[in-house]
């Protein structure tokens, strides 16, 4: 009697816990057979889906390990990484080397960046979020500056097809053609009608490798220190600052990847609005997996780009069937996706703030205890 | 010694980065190579053309040019491998030539007159510039700065 | 050696102002008073430079005021400003559905969008008092995720009035609805100062400003406006006396709501027009970094802040484009509307004076 008691109590635990994916399964499971698409095409979307976002999601891990919260700022990675696919696009660089090379010249952009970024998070300890937050704006505001108006004077850009007309600029859309999916289709093997890109996964596979290397390294075992309290891994001999400022460079330079990898899925750049989508998509489909603001694994984002997408996938369609009109869906969908990330938040806030009062009062007990003692 | 062993490794690290940037910059470079078989005149004598040129790069067939035709193909690196199947006369023997065409790293767009080059003219008969025509369309660009986006779009 | 003390205070006096108006308040200050006194050598008409930042910080400055009354309860900057926004467009539209007119329907409006406006602040700042510490994030969500589920209620709401439906299917509402008829220059058109053929001091509007203002800072100087401030600035302290600080913050966020409903009124009165769907997220950024050029930060604000913050604000929005543009020939005026608003923002987040609470 008592185990069955256990039982469901743990169940309810379960469910209470993973209350946003199992949300998701359920809009999912509603939204599938109303959008009417074919088991073959979802599965071959969510596969592209996959291999394109996978990397970008994961790169939000290591600043939740250091206590940072979920990095808004990684925009600026993705930033770094357009403006090293523009040159390159520009010095006429093709294929896989062109990847590669765009990948190079994105790290010490990334960096620089996210060594501001990291500097600037350490300034405001507490609302690391809302900073992130706003320098992802913030450092929008330069990235046009610098692609609107430096790009062209300054920074030379040769070809036309780039610039915009008026001589400065660049253009609202760059052509990635020649390195359109040249990751994607390496290696590339067909199952039933479904399109796998060996590589991309193989790469995600490396970083999910380092990931889990890194957690074990001193530096990752610092990181989680500093994140669990900063008085205490400060008090341990650990430099908190730069602890921390190193989590932010490092997921900065991974976004900068990733956005690489997937732009030349998408095979071309929208020079002023690929990047501000990114960060809160790509949070939020973590927290749909299930990732707290907290504690994210790697199988949260596995899980959070597969429901998310597929969310994503038959909204639009979905919402079409239901009120006859395609733009409801695609409102749903974004109003899912802050929704979600405004839940997670709002647990989190509650949570810590119990937690707080819970000590609170342990801490008066023991005074208690104390003074009757 | 151990902060100058920490440099030390940093430093190879950025040196192989530059140098695995380096070697991209080499082979990643791509070309369009415009290919002609049209007659031409260099330095007083006239070169004429075989009747068929048919054109393959990595076992795939790109062009298949008669007299007066231009062909195109894209490639990525320093130099282009050729096949070509060669027909001088109509109805005549088809000759199979490897060819291996150096490309110069700041041109764009090649234009290579093909029977020039396999009569073993210098470069600078065979091989110019392709200059492409820009077309301006008249309307002027306008440049949309998403405002502070409310993530509209797809992922 | 007096010569130098002298020297010394001054420089002191120099500090203290610095720190006291903040080093980006006095360039974003400066860069404004620049481009004023560009204006005239780039051929501009001063006259009607000035007439449209006064027109412009009509329309925007109630908005920006709405903001007061979170900030003095300790609620932070609230990014949640379209929530009220959205109640506001609740209040118009459904005034123009029932078939007001004229200055009636802004009358009726404003009587509408208030109590969505309450009801609406209730649940607001009940869950704000739930997650006390973390609300500047989460006003942030609250308000991105009511505007896209508004964009799913404008299309799907029984709206019925032609002048606001698409032609064509008769349903749903258009993204811009013109005011003309209803309350387009309701305020503004009450004795207006001319300045030009096409431009006048909207006195209306201002006075209705000022009356708002000076509502607030009464009520921030009665027996509970007090209190609401003492919640802010100290909680512990608030609580030891005998004050219910969830319900001073329940109180600051009902008013905050509402002014941002009629705010968003004003603004549409002096702007000719209602926009919906994604429009509202517009006005967050400008609003919030308004106050905080005028010299507030997340915890402090008064009425003078606001009324500094939104002229220069809305002189730099105004400004830039006509200055830059025929001095350098560039249209820069957007990304300096973005660096200088985040900026600003960020600038408040990473003051260490006003640490964790």
């Amino acid at each position: 009697m008592k185990t069955k008691h256990g039982f469901q109590k743990k169940l309810g635990q379960l469910v209470l816990d993973n209350s946003v994916p199992i949300m998701f399964i359920i809009i999912c499971a509603v939204c599938i057979p109303l959008s009417g698409f074919s088991p073959s095409y979802l599965l071959n979307e969510v596969v592209t889906r996959m291999g394109r976002n996978t990397f970008l999601i994961l790169c939000l891990l290591i600043p939740i390990i250091a206590g940072l919260g979920l990095n808004f700022a990684m925009t600026l990675g993705a930033m770094a990484g357009e403006i090293a696919l523009i040159l390159v696009s520009d010095w006429q660089i093709w294929g896989i080397p062109g990847v590669v090379l765009a990948m190079i010249v994105s790290i010490p952009i990334s960096i620089l960046l996210g060594l501001l970024c990291g500097k600037i998070l350490n300034r405001a300890k507490g609302r690391e979020m809302i900073t992130s937050y706003f320098i992802s704006f913030f450092m929008n505001g330069m990235y046009q500056l610098v692609v609107l108006y430096m790009m062209g004077p300054i920074i030379p850009i040769v070809h036309e097809s780039i610039k915009l007309p008026r001589g400065y600029g660049i253009r609202n859309t760059v052509s990635l053609l020649n390195m359109r999916q040249s990751v994607d289709n390496l290696l590339a093997i067909n199952i039933g009608g479904v399109k796998i890109p060996v590589l991309t996964f193989l790469l995600i596979a490396l970083l999910c490798l380092f990931l889990i290397w890194f957690r074990r390294t001193k530096l990752g075992q610092d990181m989680r220190a500093v994140g669990q309290d900063m008085d205490v891994a400060r008090d341990a001999g650990i430099n908190v600052d730069r602890t921390r400022i190193v989590s932010v460079l490092i997921s900065t330079v991974v976004a900068g990847f990733g956005m690489i990898l997937y732009l030349q899925n998408m095979g071309n750049i929208s020079t002023y609005s690929s990047h501000s989508q990114i960060g809160m998509f790509s949070i939020a489909a973590l927290l749909v997996g299930g990732a707290s603001v907290e504690k994210a694994s790697i199988g949260n984002a596995f899980l959070g780009v597969i429901l998310f997408h597929l969310m994503f996938i038959v909204a639009p369609s979905a919402g079409a069937q239901v009120t006859g009109d395609s733009m409801t869906g695609e409102y749903f969908r974004v109003f899912v996706s802050y929704g979600v990330i405004a839940i997670a938040l709002v647990m989190y806030a509650a949570k810590k703030r119990r937690a707080r009062s819970n000590a609170g009062q342990l801490l008066a007990e023991a005074q208690k205890q104390e003074e009757n003692a | 010694m151990k902060s100058k062993r920490v440099f030390l490794f940093r430093l190879v690290f950025i040196l192989v980065l530059v140098a695995v940037a380096a070697v991209m910059l080499v082979i990643g470079r791509g070309h369009t190579v415009y290919f002609d078989n049209v007659e031409l005149d260099y330095q007083g004598t006239t070169y004429e053309t075989p009747y068929k040129l048919v054109i393959y790069t990595g076992g795939e067939e790109v062009a298949k040019l008669y007299d007066g035709e231009r062909g195109m193909a894209t490639c990525i690196g320093q130099s282009l491998d050729l096949t070509l199947e060669i027909t001088q006369e109509k109805g005549g023997e088809e000759e199979l030539v490897s060819v291996t065409l150096p490309l110069p790293y700041n041109m764009d767009g090649v234009v290579i007159n093909l029977s020039a080059y396999l009569q073993d003219l210098p470069e600078e008969a065979y091989l110019s510039e392709f200059v492409p025509v820009v077309t301006e369309t008249g309307d002027e660009e306008d440049v949309v700065i998403p405002g502070d986006d409310m993530m509209m779009g797809d992922f | 050696m007096e010569h130098s003390a002298t020297l010394d205070a001054r420089k002191s006096v120099f500090a203290v102002m610095l720190q006291r108006f903040g080093l980006p308040r006095l360039i974003i200050a400066g860069f404004l008073l620049l481009l004023f006194i560009m204006a005239p050598f780039v051929g501009a008409n001063l006259t009607v430079q000035i007439g449209n930042v006064i027109n412009r910080f009509s329309w925007n400055a109630v908005l920006v005021l709405s903001l007061v009354p979170m900030i003095h309860s300790g609620c932070g900057l609230n990014f949640g400003v379209p929530l009220g926004i959205v109640a506001g467009l609740l209040g118009g539209t459904i005034s123009i559905q029932l078939g007001f007119t004229g200055p009636m329907s802004f009358v009726m409006a404003i009587v509408l969008a208030t109590p969505f406006a309450v009801l609406m602040g209730i649940g607001y700042g009940a869950l704000l008092n739930r997650i006390k510490g973390g609300e500047m994030m989460i006003t942030t969500y609250v308000g991105l995720s009511i505007i896209s589920f508004m964009c799913m209620m404008w299309l799907l709401l029984p709206y019925s009035s032609p002048t606001m439906v698409y032609g064509l299917s008769g349903t749903g509402l258009r993204p811009t609805i013109s005011l003309e008829g209803f309350y387009d220059k309701v305020l503004a058109g009450i004795l207006p100062i001319p300045l030009t053929e096409d431009l006048s001091i909207p006195t209306g509007t201002l006075v209705f400003f000022a009356l708002l203002a000076f509502l607030i800072w009464a009520f921030l100087h009665t027996k509970t406006g007090t209190a609401m401030t003492a919640v802010g600035s100290n909680p512990s302290f608030a609580r030891a006396s005998g004050i219910n600080v969830n319900k001073m913050r329940l109180l600051s966020v009902v008013m905050s709501t509402w002014l941002a409903a009629i705010g968003i009124l004003v603004y549409q009165q002096g702007f000719g027009f209602i926009q919906l769907y994604t429009a509202p997220n517009n006005l967050t950024l400008p609003t919030v970094a308004a106050i905080l050029i005028g010299g507030a930060s997340i915890n402090k604000a008064s009425i003078p802040n606001v009324i500094i913050g939104t002229i220069l604000f809305q002189g730099i929005v105004t400004m830039t484009p006509t200055v830059l543009n025929s001095m350098i020939h560039m249209d820069m005026s957007e990304v300096i509307r973005i660096v200088v608003s985040n900026g600003m923002i960020l600038y408040a987040l990473t003051r260490k004076t006003e640490g964790l609470r």
